[in-house]
C-alpha cells in the first residue's frame, strides 16, 4: 500500500495516471475536508454537498488526464467541485429542502441566543441560503475560501468587475439580513 | 449585523469552521472510481499539448456536402520540438509534440476564371497564398489544406478581383466588409 | 524512454497550453498588420488586441478580421469597428464559458453572440457540454441562424441536444436542415423534423430507449 503521506500531488496523479488507482484514494483524503466545507456552504446542506462532492472527485478521476498541472491538482478539482455546485444548486433550487424559510422560523432565528451556538450558525446558514447563488459563490470564494480575485476569475470564468460586484452585494445583503439577530 | 467589519468578520469565522463527513465518504467515492475506465498518461500528453479531446480519432469538418464531399483525411501534421532541461530522472533529448490536422478539400465551379485564389484566415487572408488548381475540363478549381480544431472565415478570390462565398458552405453571418464570404468548422479531432 | 517522452510531452503541453491560455498574445506591434494597415488604425488595433489578450481573450481572430478587412479593401474605419465589435462578443464569450475553455471554443462562441445568442444560452451550453467540446454545438447555431432559423429556435435546438450530441451529430444535423432549406422548406420547419430525427439518432447512439429519453425542446 503506498504510503502517501508527504507525496505530492504531482506524484499522486502521476501513480493514478500509470494504473496505480488506489493512489487516487491518498488525493481523496487530502482535499475531502476544505472541499466538503465549500459545498456544504454553497449548497446549504450535507445530503447535496456529498452528492457534489462525490460527483466531482469521480470526474476528477475520469478526465485526470486533462489535469495540465498535475502539482496544482487540489486547484483543478476546486474548479471541477464549483462548476458541480452550480449545476445540482440550479437542480434543487426550488426544492429549498433543510432550509427554513417560513415566518414562524425567520422569527426563531432573530431571537437566537447570545452565546453564539447553533442557533447563530442557523441564522448565518439561513441568511447565506437566501444570497443569490452567482453572489453566494463569489462570496464563499472570497471570504472563507481566501482565493484573490485574479484566482476566483481564473476559476470562475467571471470577469473580476463582476465578481467585486458579487461580492460587494453579498455582503450588503448579508448585512441586511442579519440585522438585528444577535451575537453578530 | 453590525456596521462594522467585526459583524462580517465573526460570520466569516463560523462558515469557516470546518465540516465533518462521514467517514465512509472515501470509500463510496473509491467504489465509485473502480468503475469508472482508468484515465490514460498518454491522454495528458495530448490533451495539454494542443488542448484537444479524448475522442479518438474521430474526424468531423464542416461543411462537408456537394463537391467537398471528396475531401481526404490525413493525420499528423505538425511536429513541434523542444529540449528539457536535463535534471536527475530527465535526460535532456529533443521529442516531438504530433497533432493532427484535416486536410480539407475546397471546391468552387468558375468556369471563365482565370485564376481562382482560397483567401481566409488560415492564410491571412493573402490572395496569393494558397491557388487554387483547375480540374481540367469542367470548369472546377479545387485546393487541399490542413486545418486544425477551430473555425474559418474564407473566401474564393476570382481572378484577383471577384470575392465568392462557398455554395457549400454557410454564409459568413458577419460580413462587415461587403463581400460574400463562408465559414467553415473544424471539429475535435 | 517513454517516460521521458511522456514528461518532456507534459511540459511543451504545458507551454503550450499556457501560451494558448494565459500569456497576453497580444503584442505592442503585431508584425502582420504592419505592412498592411496604415496608422493610425494599426495603432487602434494593437491597443485592441493588447486589452483582448491581457483580458485573456483570444487575438488571432481579431488580427484576422483586421486581415480580412484589409484583403477585401474596407476602409480604415470599417475594419477598425468589426475588429472592435468582434473583441467585444469574444469577451463575452470568454465569460460566459469560462477561461477554461479553449480558443476555438471561445471563438465560436463569439459567432453564436453575433447570431443572437445571449451570455446565458453560452452559459448553459457550456454546463451541459462541460464534458464535451463545444466548438462545433456553437458554431451550429450560428450556421443555423444564418440559413435563415431564427436565432431563438436556433439556440432551442442546440441546446436540446447538448447534453448527448457529438460534433458529428450537429454537423449532420446542420447539413440536413441547410439541404430542406434549399429545397424549399421553411427553415423552422426544417429544423423541427430534423430536431426529432437527429435526437432519435443521438439517444439511439448513446444506448438509451426511445421511452427513456428525454424529447427535445420544441423550439
Amino acid at each position: 500500500m503506498l504510503d502517501v503521506r508527504g507525496q505530492s500531488d504531482g506524484f499522486l496523479v502521476r501513480r493514478v495516471l500509470e494504473g496505480d488507482t488506489a493512489a487516487y484514494a491518498g488525493l481523496v483524503n487530502r482535499y475531502r475536508d476544505r472541499l466538503a466545507r465549500y459545498a456544504t456552504r454553497m449548497l446549504g446542506n450535507a445530503a447535496d454537498a456529498e452528492e457534489a462532492l462525490q460527483d466531482a472527485f469521480v470526474r476528477g478521476y475520469r478526465y485526470l488526464a486533462r489535469c495540465s498541472d498535475p502539482e496544482r491538482f487540489g486547484a483543478w478539482l476546486f474548479g471541477i467541485l464549483v462548476n458541480r455546485c452550480r449545476t445540482l444548486g440550479s437542480q434543487r433550487a426550488r426544492r429549498q429542502r433543510h432550509i427554513v424559510h417560513d415566518e414562524s422560523a425567520m422569527a426563531r432565528a432573530s431571537v437566537s441566543h447570545s452565546e453564539g451556538g447553533a442557533d447563530l450558525m442557523e441564522a448565518i446558514e439561513h441568511a447565506v441560503a437566501q444570497l443569490q447563488p452567482a453572489q453566494r459563490e463569489a462570496f464563499l470564494l472570497k471570504y472563507v475560501e481566501e482565493m484573490s480575485y485574479e484566482e476566483m476569475t481564473r476559476l470562475t470564468g467571471t470577469r473580476i468587475s463582476a465578481l467585486k460586484m458579487r461580492v460587494s452585494r453579498a455582503r450588503q445583503e448579508l448585512r441586511r439580513l442579519l440585522e438585528g439577530v444577535d451575537g453578530v | 449585523m453590525s456596521d462594522s467589519d467585526n459583524g462580517l468578520k465573526q460570520v466569516i469565522d463560523l462558515l469557516k469552521q470546518p465540516v465533518s463527513l462521514d467517514s465512509s465518504f472515501d470509500e463510496k467515492v473509491m467504489e465509485q472510481v473502480e468503475s469508472v475506465p482508468p484515465p490514460r498518461a498518454w491522454a495528458r500528453s495530448l490533451w495539454t499539448a494542443a488542448n484537444w479531446m479524448r475522442r479518438g480519432r474521430t474526424l468531423t469538418v464542416s461543411p462537408l456536402q456537394g463537391l467537398a464531399l471528396a475531401a481526404g483525411v490525413v493525420a499528423a501534421l505538425f511536429v513541434g520540438r523542444m529540449w528539457v532541461k536535463p535534471d536527475s530522472a530527465v535526460s535532456p533529448g529533443p521529442t516531438a509534440a504530433v497533432a493532427e490536422a484535416a486536410l480539407v478539400h475546397f471546391v468552387i465551379v468558375a468556369p471563365g476564371a482565370g485564376s481562382v485564389s482560397l483567401v481566409g484566415d488560415f492564410n491571412d487572408w493573402a490572395a496569393l497564398e494558397t491557388p487554387m488548381h483547375r480540374v481540367e475540363g469542367n470548369g472546377v478549381w479545387s485546393v487541399s489544406i490542413p486545418l486544425t480544431t477551430g473555425r474559418y472565415r474564407y473566401a474564393f478570390l476570382v481572378d484577383g478581383t471577384t470575392w465568392l462565398s462557398d455554395p457549400s458552405a454557410p454564409p459568413a453571418l458577419d460580413d462587415e466588409f461587403g463581400r460574400p464570404g463562408s465559414v467553415l468548422t473544424v471539429g475535435e479531432l | 524512454m517513454m517516460a521521458r517522452m511522456r514528461s518532456a510531452l507534459a511540459l511543451l503541453g504545458l507551454a503550450t497550453a499556457l501560451n494558448v491560455t494565459l500569456a497576453p498574445s497580444g503584442s505592442a506591434q503585431e508584425p502582420r498588420l504592419e505592412s498592411r494597415v496604415p496608422e493610425p488604425t494599426r495603432s487602434e488595433i494593437n491597443a485592441i488586441l493588447d486589452s483582448a489578450g491581457a483580458a485573456g481573450l483570444p487575438t488571432e481572430p481579431l488580427v484576422d478580421r483586421a486581415l480580412e478587412g484589409v484583403a477585401k479593401g474596407a476602409d480604415p474605419d470599417r475594419i477598425l469597428a468589426a475588429v472592435r465589435r468582434l473583441s467585444g462578443e469574444l469577451r463575452l464569450a470568454y465569460d460566459a464559458l469560462g477561461p477554461r475553455s479553449s480558443a476555438a471554443e471561445i471563438i465560436s462562441g463569439a459567432s453564436a453572440i453575433r447570431a443572437g445568442a445571449r451570455s446565458e444560452d453560452l452559459a448553459y451550453l457550456r454546463e451541459l457540454r462541460a464534458d464535451q467540446p463545444l466548438t462545433v454545438a456553437a458554431a451550429t447555431l450560428a450556421d443555423l441562424v444564418a440559413v435563415g432559423v431564427p436565432a431563438d429556435t436556433a439556440i432551442a435546438a442546440v441546446i436540446a441536444l447538448a447534453e448527448e450530441a457529438d460534433d458529428a451529430h450537429y454537423v449532420a444535423f446542420r447539413r440536413n436542415v441547410e439541404r430542406d432549406i434549399a429545397l424549399g422548406a421553411s427553415p423552422v420547419a426544417a429544423l423541427g423534423v430534423r430536431l426529432e430525427a437527429t435526437a432519435a439518432d443521438v439517444f439511439r447512439s448513446a444506448g438509451q430507449s426511445p421511452d427513456s429519453r428525454p424529447r427535445p425542446r420544441k423550439p
